[in-house]
């Protein structure tokens, strides 16, 4: 476990920062800044994309905690069904912070928290079922602090004793069900001296017949003991969330 | 006919004098009661403008010597505090108090060394644990104004109770709303009945919620605040009241923040839907309000979440 008042410290110790010249602010808003053409390619490729402001990315205007940034993606103002979308975070160590494949019944939109390094832009590139990409943008400042300075982060010292505990909620909303949970899962990076990766890896959302309902990558980069909500289209009847770390412990609960 | 030399010098001066007036505190001590003096800050958010002059400090000058209550967000803040106490009066530093552990209120404790400073044991273990976190925070935050700045850990501690000092009749309080566990000191001079709540009253400016051991915990300690018999009041931040106005408005303001996290977690709401909730007009003039909202969604709403879940 990383015993640190800030990811930015450990991501800092472990000498991995991306060195930048040019102005977040100023790359958050253009296309053609370095880190784009590179985040892009190890995103989408050389696929052709088109960037479209329909696709809501957000985030606060700055990171309280640069450990916990709550980030929501909204695509559903496309009205179109996707494939998928991939959420990155240009200037973090590790880019990537989540992929989410939405089968159909399922809005999408979700959201949760992740770490940043430094103030970044946060992309979310969608693939519609035409295999054509559009691409949404936010920005969040890291710079935080006062009376006014963050809390610390409260770690566990016995985290052991509560991986994998799900806690969950679901609420009727207009458009369907709310499905809110909270994994417990210390989500290393692996970047901090002595303390290997280990992190969720993958979500899924279960039908009793088996039948996956959502599909989701997630990131180191994602915060320890996440908050994740997703929504559905109809209320979803019985569903089961599953999800594996990168060492293999699967965890399982009836939502 | 100047020569070259010359030029050179009278530019490097006026270089030199622009520099060092652009990094001067302009605090203004404002008589509001006998022996009482106070130094409003600005409601603003710590800026390399401002120097994090965004805080109230006061002194009371004793029959024994000078009350400091707050040193201010750094040393040089303290210095120009200092300097002030000095032409009102010939009195030395008796003590400095530090309110609570939150950098805008003891970072120019320096300045008085080797005069004792005072908190709370919470506080002055918090300033401990800290208090280098918070100097490498606020050096990025306002930059040079807090050069030669160090953490000058409370020396001594205050028990809460009823002292008598230089003709005043003091009475110390610990509360816990705004800075955690026995960690918010309140001052009440019941000499010259101005009460000093420190950061537990935000006025014109919304309150800050990092250390709050819970919203409930800081509306009961203001009912509390509330019952205390004052002439006068000095918020941690915005001006002094002769009446509950300020008090009031902290605590209708803590009150809808709790209401609507309540409200927000009862519908599933995520952190960043929250923090995109209107700010009812009642509080849209509040300084700071927004960006206020959203760091306190960042510190709380994940225990109103809690509260919702199933196991
Ligand atoms: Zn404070």
């Amino acid at each position: 476990m990383c015993k640190r008042k800030s990811w930015a410290a450990c991501w800092s110790r472990a000498g991995l920062v991306v060195a930048l010249a040019i102005s977040p602010l100023v790359a958050a808003q253009t296309e053609d800044s370095v880190m784009w053409d590179y985040t892009r390619k190890m995103f989408i490729g050389d696929a052709t994309y088109s960037f479209d402001e329909r696709i809501r990315v957000e985030l606060p205007s700055f990171a309280e905690d640069s450990m916990q940034v709550p980030l929501g993606v909204d695509a559903s103002g496309l009205n179109e069904p996707i494939q998928q979308m991939i959420a990155w975070a240009d200037y973090n160590p590790i880019q990537h912070i989540f992929t989410y494949r939405p089968q159909a019944g399922v809005l999408p939109q979700v959201s949760l928290p992740f770490k940043v390094q430094q103030s970044t832009p946060v992309r979310v590139a969608v693939q519609l079922t035409s295999g054509e990409w559009r691409v949404g943008s936010g920005y969040v400042d890291a710079a935080g602090g006062g009376c006014t300075l963050p809390s610390e982060s409260r770690m566990q010292d016995d985290w052991v004793s509560s991986l994998g505990q799900i806690s969950a909620g679901r609420f009727s909303r207009a458009s369907g069900d709310r499905f809110k949970l909270q994994v417990m899962h210390p989500m290393d990076s692996g970047l901090v001296a002595n303390i290997p990766s280990f992190y969720l890896e993958e979500l899924q959302v279960r039908r009793p017949s088996g039948e996956v309902l959502i599909q989701m990558q997630l990131s180191p980069a994602v915060s320890e003991n996440p908050v994740i909500t997703f929504d559905t289209a109809t209320g979803a009847a019985d569903v089961t969330l599953w999800l594996r770390d990168n060492d293999g412990n699967e965890f399982e609960r009836a939502l | 006919m100047p020569t070259l030399i010359t030029w050179l010098l009278a530019l490097m001066c006026a270089a030199l004098s622009s520099a060092s007036w652009a990094l001067n505190y302009d605090l203004q001590p404002r008589q509001i009661a006998e022996n009482t003096w106070v130094v409003i800050g600005t409601t603003e958010d710590f800026s390399r403008q401002n120097g994090g002059d965004i805080v109230n400090s006061a002194f009371i000058v004793t029959s024994e010597g000078v009350i400091v209550l707050d040193s201010g967000p750094s040393r040089r803040y303290g210095e120009a505090l200092k300097q002030k106490i000095t032409e009102i009066t010939d009195q030395p530093i008796l003590k400095v108090i530090n309110s609570h552990h939150h950098p805008d209120h003891f970072f120019g404790n320096q300045a008085f060394l080797p005069a004792p400073i005072l908190s709370l044991e919470a506080t002055q273990r918090l300033i401990a644990e800290r208090g280098e976190t918070y100097a490498e925070n606020m050096y990025r935050l306002v930059g040079d104004w807090m050069r030669g700045t160090e953490v000058v850990v409370p020396t001594q501690t205050i028990q809460p109770g009823v002292e008598e000092i230089g003709g005043h009749r003091f009475e110390w309080f610990a509360f816990s709303g705004h800075s955690g566990e026995r960690a918010d000191l309140v001052l009440l001079d019941h000499t010259t009945g101005v009460l000093f709540p420190f950061d537990l009253v935000f006025y014109q400016r919304a309150a800050t919620t990092p250390d709050t051991p819970g919203l409930e915990i800081w509306l009961q300690d203001l009912e509390r605040l509330a019952q205390m018999e004052f002439r006068q009041m000095l918020p941690g931040h915005g001006e002094v009241v002769s009446d509950l106005t300020a008090l009031k408005q902290t605590s209708a303001y803590l009150a809808w923040l709790h209401e609507t996290l309540q409200g927000a977690a009862a519908e599933g709401l995520s952190s960043s839907e929250v923090m995109r909730l209107p700010i009812p007009q009642a509080f849209s003039e509040l300084a700071q309000v927004r960006q206020e909202f959203e760091r306190s969604v960042t510190h709380l709403y994940r225990h109103y979440e809690q509260a919702v879940f199933t196991q």
